[in-house]
């Protein structure tokens, strides 16, 4: 009897109107059933998708088998320019990275319910990208088996890593990043892996969720302790999202390099990061919501919110290129004029374009109401944004790189090699691969969270 | 052979029969669970458990359940990272000192990036542990009979109690709406 009473049966009228409310007939029950049920056996467009993956992949590892026995020359890399796609990549993905913990832990801590329809997304998407990114500084090396040079442990030679450079400050950050995120992650499956713990009838599948729900009941000790944590784990998190992006700013700022050595680094990398992953976000969410049918969850608004989030900081980022112009123009460096003018007008006068053009100008499109809320159109724009950002990376390495204080380094221009494109392309695939398991293994939604915004049954009776 | 070894890991989760003694009273409604627990803490039974598959805030009331302890745990957990981020810093300077360029061994300003990211590390997998431990999580034995239905919209009150006691405590739930009781002797 009770299962047929629908919670909208007893909301107010500001209930029913709030843009957080999810929309219809709807029950605690149905709304397992309707997030639960991505977790089944996978259909053959799933399946293609998979093995497209591992395809790409496998073209990725056949590149990174070839620089290994024949070493990192076989990257593009030409002295000045010895930072070039792999860096760039490794930003890139830090930066898609980047919003997972944002959507997550600073609207958790502002009490802004629109994220529990969509975070879960968005932190798995910061944790395969973070070990997406952690990849190509090994690969960068040269040498990936002495990755391990890295860290501060104690050994027989009694040597430190030097812990006033940039690039160690970005091993404690990423490395950082990644472990929170991942707590965070895992943490908040807990009471939805108990969910399909308690429904999945394939024992395989009952013990990875009795795996993942730690046992979890749901009983009141165990909320007020998840909650009390959850909580702290926001306040952590939300300054780590803020110093991440700026450490891995300063691996450029800290450089005398013109184009790199500039105090607005840390905000602008901020912006841009957040920029990109929630672009990325977009991106994924719409072919999900589309393809399991969770436009009643997942709605119109959700996305609405997240575009403007896109439209904010494509603006700053916007503002942040023309302060850097400004910044160059009415400065007294002749170097940072002539490394700006090159920028646009240099050798790779392109990749400045694609940056500028993807990054400022499409987003102003968001402006209109009608194409943020368009799904096949902002979901484009979202795919200008990303090759916008990845191009920004480019941009700000190699052409900087490029265009040094001794001239003499100028005509020699570094190209991406076959295996690098390799390697980027084998990158994407690496996060899909993560994702594609994610998405069929894992809720992909917050049950519990998003059950919290439906109208709490009440009998409405006196207390006797 | 999956078939078996599937056998296996269900006999393995469902494990032995387990005996409690007790009440356990299933509801729909929030207010009715709620006033149910303020009853029956009233009655004297301070130590029953509520397992619900969202936190309510009323039932958190009628608990008089106060702030998780964890915040503590985590206190000293980031006040460690933190002293341990700058102490590793200036013990490596220490321990293999080459002095560049006439500075100062130990500079702070460099060492403050180790020093806060070693305070989150560290103060974040001290709440980890402490939410574990507090939450007394991983579990593999459930204190009370557990129903699936406490994850999908049901709210479960289980009162350890019997004879007598039993008696009251099931005739108070079925007057506070409790839509099942069960008596587990």
């Amino acid at each position: 009897m009770s299962e047929e009473l629908t919670y909208e049966a007893q909301a107010t009228k500001e209930d029913l109107a709030s843009p957080e409310h999810v929309a219809g007939t709807m029950t605690q029950k149905k709304l397992n059933d309707d997030l639960l049920k991505l977790i089944s056996v996978p259909g053959p467009i799933w399946w293609g998708l998979f093995l497209l993956d591992l395809a790409i992949l496998s073209l990725g590892l056949i590149a990174e088998r070839n620089q290994i026995a024949l070493g990192i020359g076989v990257a593009g890399h030409t002295r000045p320019a010895m930072w070039a796609s792999y860096v760039t990549n490794f930003v890139f993905w830090v930066g898609i990275a980047h919003c997972g913990t944002l959507v997550s832990a600073i609207l958790f801590l502002f009490r802004s319910h629109f994220r529990r329809a969509v975070y879960r997304i968005a932190e798995a998407m910061t944790v395969f990208g973070v070990l997406t990114a952690g990849i190509f500084p090994i690969l960068h090396l040269g040498r990936p088996w002495f990755a391990y040079w890295l860290f501060p442990y104690p050994n027989q030679r009694q040597i430190w890593p030097n812990f006033r450079s940039p690039l160690e400050w970005d091993v404690f950050a990423v490395t950082t990043y990644l472990t929170v995120s991942s707590i965070f992650f895992l943490v908040g499956i807990i009471p939805d892996a108990a969910a399909a713990r308690d429904r999945a009838k394939n024992p395989y599948m009952k013990l990875i969720f009795t795996i993942f729900s730690f046992g979890w009941t749901g009983g009141n000790n165990q909320w007020k302790h998840f909650y009390g944590a959850y909580l702290y784990f926001a306040a952590f998190a939300t300054p780590l999202v803020l110093s991440v992006h700026s450490v891995v700013s300063w691996d450029f700022a800290m450089a005398q390099i013109p184009g790199w050595h500039s105090t607005i680094f840390a905000p602008y990398f901020v912006a841009g990061a957040i920029f990109s992953g929630v672009a990325m976000v977009i991106n994924l969410l719409i072919p999900i919501r589309w393809g399991f049918k969770l436009e009643h969850i997942v709605t119109d608004d959700h996305i609405e919110k997240l575009a403007k989030l896109v439209l904010l900081t494509s603006t700053i980022v916007g503002y942040s290129y023309l302060v850097e112009f400004f910044c160059a123009w009415y400065g007294p460096s002749r170097f940072e004029r002539e490394m700006f003018w090159n920028r646009f007008f240099g050798h790779y006068w392109w990749a400045g374009w694609i940056m500028f053009t993807c990054n400022v100008i499409i987003p102003l499109l968001l402006w209109f109401k009608k194409i943020r809320r368009h799904m096949p159109v902002l979901f484009v724009i979202m795919l200008f944004v990303n090759v916008g950002m990845w191009f920004e990376r480019f941009v700000i390495i190699v052409s900087s790189l490029s265009h040094p204080f001794n001239p003499s380094g100028w005509d020699v221009n570094y190209r991406m090699s076959w295996s690098e494109a390799a390697i980027l392309a084998a990158s994407f695939a690496w996060f899909g691969m993560f994702f594609l398991i994610f998405i069929r293994l894992l809720p992909a939604f917050s049950v519990a969270e998003i059950k919290e915004t439906l109208v709490a049954p009440m009998r409405g009776r006196k207390a006797s | 052979m999956i078939k078996a070894i599937g056998n296996m890991i269900d006999k393995m989760l469902t494990g032995p029969p387990q005996r409690y003694q007790g009440v356990m009273g299933i509801f729909f409604y929030v207010d009715d669970a709620t006033h149910a627990v303020t009853a029956l803490r009233g009655m004297g039974h301070k130590n029953l458990s509520v397992y619900s598959p969202v936190p309510h805030h009323t039932i958190e009331h009628a608990l008089e359940q106060g702030p998780s302890l964890v915040r503590w745990i985590t206190a000293v957990g980031a006040a460690l990272g933190l002293t341990g981020g700058f102490a590793l810093c200036i013990y490596s300077v220490y321990s293999y000192p080459l002095v560049v360029g006439g500075k100062e061994l130990v500079s702070l300003p460099p060492f403050v990036v180790i020093g806060y990211e070693s305070f989150i590390l560290i103060g974040s997998l001290a709440n980890l542990f402490g939410m574990l431990a507090l939450g007394r999580l991983p579990q593999v034995k459930s204190k009370a009979p557990y129903d699936p239905r406490f994850t999908e919209d049901k709210i479960g009150i289980w009162v350890p109690c019997s004879g007598e006691a039993a008696t009251r405590v099931q005739e108070t739930m079925r007057g506070h709406g409790a839509e099942e009781v069960k008596l587990h002797a």
